[in-house]
């Protein structure tokens, strides 16, 4: 928890009234990002961003694994966030437990997508390899390292980063198979493939203080704010997901001016994130 | 809670003059029907009732379709111990499913997750500081799935928080909608929920025109989210109005 005095809320209230925050960012600025990925040699892609003195990972591991019997041509992907007590002692137990389904059932709502898989980040079609037999599960991992503010933007942008970094072994399936049997598949070491991530969303929250909404909080800001809408946008600009926190209610006109707001911001921040994995790809391949 | 009433019948009776609900489609050009027959843009009647448990301070039984709710609040009663002190109230959600609920037993949707999201719903709209260092619960229990649950158990709850006598801002209301290829359904059955491109979930508070609560899944066009936005708050302002005429005929009842 973020302990306050009154000068010190009253300082950051009218920071933002009057578009100077704290640290001297605009209403509509991000802190500066930095993008690492491959940081965990185990998994089939990883990445990590640092916003600030908020730090997360993102860990992807693709499995073979069944369809559901409800959607045969399609892979899984499940996306679970870890909020470790070493970030805050405030995620110790239920705390923790209880923020980090929050933010996986928040990713999950913003990047996967429609029940029939439209609009959905990944295309789930691209992950089925011999239909109703085999597909790729994919496991998404988040790690909250370190918490300062905007958890769920930054662990989208990690996501969105480890998963442009996720090679994907290249599968041969043995073509004697008859229909009732499970298929012999013999999975590659030498030949990967890579995803397509340009349909990735990424997420931006605004956070409401007082009359007017800002991106990217930090803690001491978040300690303030009256509710927050994270709304996740593609490169289009069609918006791929929505949920809202806190508890007090926001006009409907509100909630169209900030979906209007975070297509504006999320251009810009597209742009600035694939720069940043391009970046940091470059560097590791150094 | 002095309010019980026990000729009021807790069980289901047809009631047709609760389908007030009928607006004309617009797409009326389109040959596909819904499953159950309805108008694009046309909720489910809704079938409501105070006082479903006597135990319970408050107590409300939803029907929409198929779908049917039983919620019960008890509270506010005094904080657990081992809790810290608060000088506003707390609220304790949860939502469970019957085991008979959906169509292949115990397959139903997480409750966890349901219990936040009800519990999100809710927080804006009671007043907490009335009641500070006690807890009010929130059971919610789904008889029978049948689509669109959460939006009916939020509506449920809110109907059984007022008829505890919790301190309200007003009543919730909430409406789900469903994208299907160019079309948008009002208040999907669980058939259209499991084929949907994109879901959109309101609740709101229809007097104040506040949103309490908002989700939205799937691929969206900015004036789609206007569209649905306008027809979920629309169809939020009719079901406060059934929510209150359902409170008012408890109270009249009661005097009688």
């Amino acid at each position: 928890m973020v302990g306050l005095s009154l000068g010190e809320k009253n300082f950051i209230k009218g920071g933002i009234a009057q578009d100077i925050r704290t640290d001297g960012r605009k209403r509509l600025t991000y802190r500066p990002i930095f993008v690492e990925t491959g940081v965990i040699p185990q998994a089939s892609g990883s990445a990590r961003v640092k916003m600030g003195a908020t730090d997360v990972i993102a860990s992807v591991k693709a499995e073979l694994g069944k369809p559901n019997a409800s959607h045969p041509d399609k892979g899984k992907v499940s996306i679970y966030v870890d909020c470790s007590p070493t970030a805050e002692p405030t995620f110790e137990g239920r705390g923790g437990e209880e923020l980090s389904m929050e933010l996986s059932t928040a990713l999950q709502r913003c990047l996967l997508g429609g029940k029939s898989g439209a609009g959905a980040g990944i295309d789930l079609s691209s992950l089925s390899i011999v239909e109703g037999k085999v597909c790729w599960d994919i496991y998404i991992d988040g790690l909250v390292v370190s918490s300062d503010g905007n958890l769920l933007d930054a662990l989208g942008a990690a996501i969105k980063a480890a998963l442009s970094n996720t090679a994907v072994p290249k599968v041969q399936v043995a073509a004697n198979a008859s229909l009732d049997e499970q298929p012999e598949v013999d999975v590659s070491d030498e030949e990967f493939q890579q995803f397509d991530t340009t349909g990735v969303p990424v997420i931006i929250t605004l956070t409401k203080v007082g009359r007017h909404y800002i991106v990217d909080a930090t803690a001491e800001e978040e300690s303030q704010m009256s509710s927050a809408v994270s709304i996740s946008v593609n490169r289009q600009g069609r918006i791929c997901g929505l949920t809202k926190r806190g508890g007090a209610g926001l006009d409907p006109s509100i909630i169209l001016d900030m979906i209007s707001v975070a297509k504006h911001v999320s251009e810009q921040l597209i742009n600035k994130l694939d720069s940043e994995i391009a970046a940091a790809e470059a560097c590791e391949e150094e | 809670m002095a309010g019980k009433i026990s000729n009021t019948p807790a069980t289901y009776t047809p009631s047709p003059t609760s389908q007030d609900k009928k607006r004309p489609s617009i797409f009326t050009g389109s040959d596909w029907v819904r499953p159950d027959g309805r108008g694009l843009h046309q909720c489910r009647p809704a079938f409501l009732r105070t006082s479903a448990v006597n135990s319970a301070s408050g107590s409300a039984y939803a029907e929409f379709g198929n779908a049917k709710v039983i919620v019960s609040v008890f509270g506010p009663r005094e904080s657990k111990k081992a809790m810290m002190y608060s000088d506003i109230g707390r609220l304790n959600c949860n939502v469970s499913y019957t085991s008979f609920a959906t169509p292949i037993r115990g397959q139903a949707s997480d409750s966890k997750d349901l219990s936040s999201m009800l519990h999100k719903a809710l927080e804006g709209a009671i007043i907490l500081e009335s009641f500070p260092k006690t807890t009010v619960d929130v059971f919610a229990l789904v008889l029978e799935s049948g689509g669109s649950d959460l939006p009916v158990v939020i509506s449920c709850a809110s109907l059984a928080l007022a008829d505890a006598g919790i301190m309200l801002y007003d009543m919730v209301a909430s409406v789900s909608m469903s994208c299907l290829g160019k079309n948008l359904v009002i208040d999907p059955v669980s058939e259209e929920e499991s084929y949907q491109d994109g879901g959109l979930m309101i609740t709101c508070m229809p007097s104040r025109n506040e949103v309490t609560q908002m989700t939205v899944t799937g691929e969206w066009s900015t004036p789609k989210i206007h569209e649905a936005m306008q027809l979920c708050l629309d169809a939020c302002s009719k079901l406060g109005k059934i929510m209150r005429s359902c409170l008012k005929e408890t109270v009249s009842a009661t005097q009688e």
